[in-house]
């Protein structure tokens, strides 16, 4: 796969948004052992009570950013099924969990956007804990929004192709 | 039984904590850790009486390849190295193995059954270091059979 300027693309090619959506349901269905399903999400303006994960796969003339809005109940179930307790949601080790979450969702991504010619390694993960919390990008790159729901959890992937600097 | 030193080196604490909860349902050996939380930590730790490690990849300072190549200069080839990591292409599994020297690959999220068969074959039965050997060779030809394949 070849990808354009940026400048050129007015959304991310669906093969890049199918192997990332197939990396999350994978990736959280192994983690959390429940079956997730994927929904359209257009409207993502709603704040956020929660946490977000960031991690980006890049190269040195792309980087796909993926940002994780996780809502608190989630945040606490993924702590319970991960490490077998349910963390404090203002701990230092939420913030450790969501940020490895993303790590590994960010591994695997990269994995399997290589299949389709989009080479490229992951960043170190963030996370930024709070209320009311929006996600938004400025230049308005192309972005893709889609919302993932399972019997205990759900949230929201938010992922934005730019050219890297 | 006397207890393997382990070196845990990851940069998040609860990626460590899980790792030790895994050896330790594992019931391989009786273990005793030392932690890093990069590869800069760790070489900073590493001591002649670590007998094996297990090692991220992706971390600040240094990392986990970076840090298993400086392992493999100074020497120390009969220690075993399993990367236990996110990164999951093949290009990645070679890298680790064949520039770094690591001896294992575990992807994230590991289970308990992926962790046994990746370490189980560098115990005996008392839980002492087996010392790896020919299956070390073994295995890693069974990773060049994927990547080539």
């Amino acid at each position: 796969m070849k990808l354009a300027e940026i400048e050129e693309l007015e959304q991310i090619p669906e093969e890049l948004v199918e192997k990332v959506e197939e990396s999350v349901l994978n990736t959280f269905g192994s983690i959390i052992g429940e079956e997730l399903e994927y929904i359209e999400y257009e409207n993502g303006d709603k704040p956020l009570n929660g946490i977000i994960g960031n991690i980006a796969v890049f190269n040195t003339d792309h980087t796909l950013s993926l940002m994780l809005a996780i809502p608190k109940d989630t945040a606490l179930y993924f702590s319970k099924v991960f490490i077998g307790m349910e963390l404090p949601f203002e701990s230092d080790d939420m913030g450790d969990l969501v940020g490895e979450i993303s790590n590994i969702l960010a591994g695997d991504v990269a994995a399997n956007v290589e299949k389709v010619g989009f080479r490229g390694q992951s960043s170190l993960p963030t996370a930024t804990r709070g209320s009311d919390l929006t996600l938004f990008m400025p230049n308005k790159p192309p972005t893709k929004k889609m919302k993932f729901i399972s019997e205990n959890t759900e949230f929201l992937l938010t992922m934005v192709l730019s050219e890297s600097n | 039984m006397s207890k393997i030193k382990a070196l845990v080196v990851d940069d998040s604490k609860i990626m460590r904590s899980a790792v030790k909860r895994a050896l330790n349902n594992l019931m391989l050996a009786d273990f005793e850790y030392v932690e890093a939380k990069d590869g800069e930590d760790a070489l900073e730790k590493f001591n002649k009486e670590i007998e094996i490690m297990f090692v991220d990849w992706n971390m600040p300072n240094m990392t986990g390849v970076e840090f298993a190549q400086a392992i493999r200069e100074q020497g120390n080839d009969h220690i075993p190295i399993i990367m236990v990591t996110a990164e999951k292409s093949m290009g990645k599994v070679d890298k680790a193995l064949n520039e770094g020297g690591a001896n294992e690959y575990v992807t994230k999220p590991f289970t308990a059954d992926k962790m046994h068969k990746a370490i189980s074959d560098y115990f005996d039965e008392e839980g002492n270091i087996a010392g790896g050997g020919d299956d070390e060779e073994e295995d890693k030809s069974f990773f060049k059979g994927i990547l080539n394949s």
